[in-house]
């Protein structure tokens, strides 16, 4: 079975929602308390379980049109997301073990796009 | 309950079994998949799927209890490995040069990512399981 383009960028597409789910998923966890209403009144929170709602509604469908051996290493890129996003929104530190892999990461997905 | 490094270790790899099992159910899920509702409300594998995904993600949390992200992640990491060989057994996809060296780099970029935290995360999942 050969992989439809479509298919890759919907993973991408999942792989990149997936990532701002983690980042909301980062900020809700500031204020959880396991109490009921101010757990459904944590937006943050909300958000977070949204995105990765959608990440899987779009993740699922992808399957139908590629191989999962190529598809499924995609969401990989998730990391690269969170990192970013970590860096940009929530000032964390990078190092470099961080950078190199996240490089390691894209020549890894690269490879995988390229066989396919 | 207090979580041992030894127990981590064991509910990390079953954790990471039952992802790749949730992917493969995914995949079984998506080829049935069709726009109707009927269909996808008695696709099993599909639900299937959702419901080893969910109890993955929690073993992880719980497992972030005991130990480092640094030796827990790229036990989760190799995911891709089985991901892969099982795509290949059940789909029959084929295997490449490209796709081993990019699962290779994907795991070792994963592993790099984490090696220098030392946080357990215990703050986080006692707020999350208190």
């Amino acid at each position: 079975m050969k992989t439809s383009i479509y298919a890759i960028i919907g993973v991408f597409i999942a792989s990149l929602f997936g990532g701002i789910g983690a980042l909301y998923l980062k900020k809700g966890s500031d204020n959880i308390k396991l109490n009921f209403w101010k757990l459904i009144k944590n937006y943050d929170l909300i958000k977070g379980i949204l995105c990765y709602g959608f990440s899987t509604l779009l993740f699922i469908p992808s399957l139908k049109f590629g191989e999962l051996s190529v598809l499924y290493p995609i969401t990989s890129f998730t990391y690269i997301w969170v990192i970013l996003f970590s860096l940009i929104f929530l000032n964390e530190r990078m190092n470099k073990y961080k950078w190199l892999g996240l490089i390691l990461i894209v020549i890894g997905v690269i490879l995988i796009g390229i066989g396919s | 309950m207090k979580i041992t490094k030894r127990m981590a270790i064991f509910i990390i790899i079953l954790s990471t079994f039952l992802n790749t099992f949730a992917e493969v159910s995914y995949k079984l899920g998506a080829n049935k998949l069709e726009l109707n509702v009927i269909s996808i409300i008695t696709n099993y594998s599909l639900f299937l799927g959702l419901t080893a995904y969910g109890v993955s993600a929690c073993l992880l949390i719980i497992a972030l209890r005991g130990g480092k992200l640094s030796v827990l992640y790229p036990i989760f990491a190799t995911g891709y490995v089985w991901v892969t060989l099982t795509s290949i057994y059940f789909f029959h996809e084929v295997l490449s040069l490209y796709k081993i060296f990019g699962v290779l780099f994907i795991i070792l970029g994963i592993s790099l990512i984490n090696y220098n935290n030392q946080t357990n995360h215990n703050n986080l999942s006692n707020k999350v399981l208190q």
